[in-house]
Order: C-alpha cells, then sequence, then structure tokens
C-alpha cells in the first residue's frame, strides 16, 4: 500500500518540519494582515486548536496501533513535541499580542478567569513531559518513572478540553467534536488502567457467586 | 449608490439623504479629520458639542466595508464570524413584514416599505462594543426607533419594548441547531427605546444592509453590548412587563438584561476592561472600555439611581 509506504519512509525530521511550518506562515500572514478583520483573535485561536489537535493525535498513536494496528510509533515523540510548540505560540500569542505584555492583566487573569486556569495548568502539566522527551532521559530515568511522568498527558488533555468549554460562549459543532474524540481517548486508556481491570474482576467475581 | 438606496426608501426619500450616499468613505474620513483639527484651536468649545452632538454621531474612524461585513456574530447562519458572510444570502429580505403588538390601532403587520415611507433617512457612526470583547466603528444609515414608535397610540402600560428575529431554519441554517432558544429576542425599557441615540439601521456606508449585518432592518443601540442589537427584526412588541431575551435567558449569570458597556463589570469568564480594536492588526494595542460605551453624557440619566452592578 503505497499510504503505509509513505509512512514507513517518511523521516521524523521532515514531519517535524512539515508539522511546524504553519507556525511561522500564519504569523507572516498575520504580519501581512491577511487573517481577516481580527488577525490576534485567529492567530490566537487558531495555534490553540492546533495544539489540541495534535495533542488528540499523539495520544491516539497508542490505541491505533492495539486496535486497529496501525503503527505510528515512531512519530509519537515528534506529534507531541509538535503539540507542545503549538502550545506555546498560543501563550506567546496570548502574552506579548493579545494582554500586551501586562503582568497586571495576567495575575488577574490567573486570579479570576476559570479558562485561563485552566489552560495554564495545562500547559504547565506538559513542560515536564517535554522536558523528558529525549533519549537521554528515556535512559537515565526509571521507565515506570518516565511512564507515570508521560501518563500526565492526560491531565492535560483534560484541562485543555475545559479551557475550550470554559472559554465558549454556546456548544458549538466542533466543541462536541473535540470533547467526543477526548472521551474515546480517555475511555480506552480507562479500560486499560488498573483500577478498572481490579473493579471489573471484582464485579465478575460478584456475579459468578 | 444612492440609486441602491433608493430601491428601500422610495425616491422622495432620496432629498433627506444628503451626506453619505454620495461621500465616499475616504472624503468623509478626510473631512473628520478636519474636524478633529479644527477642535484643536480655540474653536474647540464651539466645533466639538455642535459637531459631535447634532447627529449623534463618533468621530472615530470607521472600520472599512470589508471588516464590518466579514466579522459577524449572526448566529443564525453559524457560530463563527465569518459564516454569516458566506450563509446570509439565502435569507430572503424582500418581501419583509414586521408585526406591531402592543398597539391599539388595528393594522398591525407592515411593509417594510410602509415603515420607511417619510421617514428621514440618517447617518450615524456608533461604536460598537461586542461582549466577547472586541469594538468596531460603523457608519450606519436609518432613523431613530422613535419615528417609529411616535406613529403608534401604545397600550397605556407599556414599559417594555421587545424584538423578535425571524425564524426562518430553512433560509438561516444556525438555526437547524438549537444552538440558542431560537427565534433570537431582545429587549429595551421603553425609555431606552425612545433615547435618540436608539436607531433602526436600514443600510451602512450609505447602501442597503448586508444581509449578514441584519437586513433589511435592525436596532442599534451604542451604549449597550452588541447582542442588544437585534438583527432582522420581524416582530416588535410593546408590553409591560419586562420581556424574555435571549441571552440573559440562555445564560442569566453573565448576561443580563441592561447589558450596558460598562468597564467596571466584568462578564464573570472575562474582564471587560479594554477591547481589541478591530483593524488594528496584530500589532493593535487594546483600548480602555468606556462606560456605556462613551455615550454617557447622553444616555446616564436613564440609569440615575441605578446599581450598575446588580442591573448588569
Amino acid at each position: 500500500m503505497k499510504f503505509r509506504a509513505i509512512f514507513k519512509h517518511l523521516p521524523v525530521s521532515l514531519l517535524y518540519l512539515i508539522l511546524l511550518t504553519p507556525i511561522p506562515l500564519y504569523f507572516y500572514w498575520g504580519v501581512l494582515n491577511q487573517l481577516g478583520p481580527d488577525p490576534l483573535r485567529f492567530l490566537e485561536h487558531k495555534y490553540g486548536e492546533l495544539g489540541l489537535v495534535f495533542l488528540l493525535i499523539t495520544l491516539s498513536i497508542s490505541p491505533l496501533l492495539r486496535y486497529a494496528k496501525i503503527n505510528l510509533m515512531k512519530f509519537r515523540r515528534c506529534v507531541g513535541l509538535v503539540a507542545f510548540y503549538y502550545v506555546i505560540s498560543h501563550i506567546c500569542v496570548y502574552f506579548f499580542l493579545d494582554i500586551g505584555l501586562s503582568m497586571d492583566l495576567l495575575l488577574s487573569d490567573l486570579q479570576k478567569r476559570y479558562y485561563i486556569i485552566a489552560g495554564f495548568f495545562a500547559f504547565i502539566t506538559l513542560i515536564p513531559l517535554a522536558l523528558t522527551s529525549n533519549n537521554f532521559s528515556l535512559r537515565k530515568l526509571n521507565i515506570r518513572t518516565w511512564n507515570k511522568i508521560h501518563s500526565f498527558v492526560y491531565v492535560a488533555i483534560i484541562l485543555s478540553i475545559f479551557h475550550f468549554i470554559l472559554m465558549s460562549k454556546t456548544w458549538t459543532g466542533e466543541l462536541y467534536f473535540y470533547i467526543s474524540v477526548t472521551v474515546i481517548i480517555l475511555a480506552l486508556k480507562l479500560k486499560r488502567t488498573k483500577i478498572y481491570k481490579k473493579l471489573s474482576t471484582y464485579s465478575n467475581a460478584d456475579i459468578s457467586k | 449608490m444612492s440609486n441602491r438606496v433608493v430601491n428601500i426608501i422610495g425616491p422622495h426619500n432620496l432629498k433627506s439623504l444628503k451626506y453619505s450616499d454620495v461621500t465616499p468613505q475616504n472624503l468623509y474620513i478626510n473631512r473628520r479629520k478636519f474636524v478633529e483639527a479644527v477642535c484643536l484651536t480655540s474653536l474647540a468649545s464651539l466645533a466639538t458639542p455642535l459637531s459631535a452632538k447634532q447627529n449623534y454621531s463618533t468621530i472615530a474612524k470607521p472600520n472599512t466595508f470589508e471588516e464590518i461585513t466579514n466579522y459577524n456574530n449572526f448566529y443564525e447562519f453559524g457560530t463563527s464570524k465569518t459564516d454569516p458572510a458566506k450563509y446570509a444570502n439565502n435569507l430572503t429580505t424582500n418581501p419583509w413584514e414586521v408585526t406591531f403588538e402592543g398597539i391599539s390601532q388595528n393594522k398591525k403587520i407592515f411593509d417594510i416599505a410602509e415603515i420607511l415611507k417619510g421617514k428621514a433617512i440618517q447617518e450615524r457612526v456608533y461604536r460598537l462594543r461586542c461582549v466577547e470583547g472586541w469594538s468596531m466603528v460603523i457608519p450606519w444609515i436609518g432613523f431613530p426607533l422613535r419615528d417609529l414608535i411616535n406613529q403608534f397610540e401604545l397600550n397605556n402600560n407599556t414599559k417594555y419594548v421587545a424584538f423578535d428575529t425571524v425564524y426562518r431554519p430553512d433560509e438561516m441554517i444556525g438555526q437547524k441547531r438549537a444552538i440558542l432558544d431560537w427565534p433570537y429576542r431582545e429587549g429595551l425599557t421603553i425609555e431606552e427605546a425612545l433615547h435618540p441615540l436608539t436607531f433602526i439601521a436600514t443600510g451602512l456606508y450609505g447602501k442597503d444592509l448586508p444581509n449578514q449585518n441584519g437586513a433589511p432592518f435592525r436596532l442599534v443601540v451604542p451604549w449597550k453590548y452588541g447582542f442588544k442589537s437585534i438583527k432582522s427584526i420581524a416582530k416588535i412588541s410593546f408590553m409591560e412587563k419586562q420581556p424574555y431575551t435571549t441571552w440573559s435567558a440562555e445564560n442569566p449569570r453573565e448576561y443580563g438584561f441592561y447589558s450596558n458597556v460598562n468597564p467596571n463589570v466584568d462578564h464573570p469568564r472575562w474582564s471587560q476592561a479594554t477591547e481589541r480594536v478591530i483593524g488594528e492588526g496584530l500589532f493593535g494595542e487594546r483600548r480602555k472600555t468606556e462606560l456605556f460605551n462613551g455615550y454617557i453624557d447622553e444616555v446616564a440619566d436613564l440609569y440615575k439611581g441605578m446599581d450598575l452592578k446588580k442591573y448588569y
């Protein structure tokens, strides 16, 4: 299959290049005032939305392998880091352009605005993941510790979705879409957690009695 | 341009339409610069109040026609700002009837042409401040709402005016889903409705109102958040009780009946202290939001003694 061959031979470095190109490109269009009447909000939302999309793609790679036998493991780190770079770009637009470097506004937002608080903690949660996403950390850290750190990505996705819900005025179609994808990914993950397995063995035991 | 205006108001009204229909945007922006320059001289005390107040227009630079017609909140056509420009052309605005309730006249249904007959069409350059935290300046044309209300004999106990947008899910694709409780409804107190600033817009930039801006007939209340200025009005009711209003029913904690622009009363989820000025580009500075969107001299009396934090 051609498609599969493309993926097999696609160098990861090229994927980085492809996935990260929209960041400077959108910014360039923004500077040229080609992003519509409200370029700031466009850029801020675009970076944020793409960050969410890449985070969800990162999270689907393991269920894709398990349930659909599609192996994209080679790209998981790349897509995860790309998501992180979009999140950083999103925050840069907010901090440098939207609130204009105002610490007062930042602090009052962080005290009062639930969607900013949720988004802020989603970002904080992602930092240790990004920092330990290199081979050096993989070698240095115990694999169980590393896995534990990286399971925080599920906390980040929940916080990100809350960030999105809390800033919306109404329940839009895209909001429903992202919530559904997140719920599916979380449900598949939950099925594999120890707590769920224990609970299900208990309930099975109850039934067999 | 003038030909297009004739289409909606009839030829005999053209006389009253002197300035906006024939003056291209760049010209009257220059004129405003001239007015500003005059204000800086010793004539300031004389020129400012006369030029600014006579027609209630702001001297701020209007947004471009492109910006005004491609950045709209009109959920009847979708929740994205660009959806209305894409889908609003499906709305039939001719013929258009408006139903009036709470009046003692027997005739309650009027065609838009009947409403516009004899109305002096004028231009009002108003600030628009959206509850989402952005703002524009729009050169509307139309007439004060009170010119219309004064035609009717209202029921004695009239305290409020309610407005309904049309409900046509076949033409308004956003209405196919219950994003809001359709049809969109808004309301004002009768004092607010009779205020000379309260305006019915039938066009902008001297042209017929584009559908995405609420054709053929919309409300403009410049000192309130934009969502109060209901678009494509199909019904106007005069009533005793405070009417149902869509956004305050959707989320009463976040959107009040009054919804006056007020930098000191935050939306529960975001600050209202400043606003992003549409058209200023990526590096534009935020503007400090003004109480009543800068129309404090004109409207403060309406809310004398009222706790604006409680009646938000």
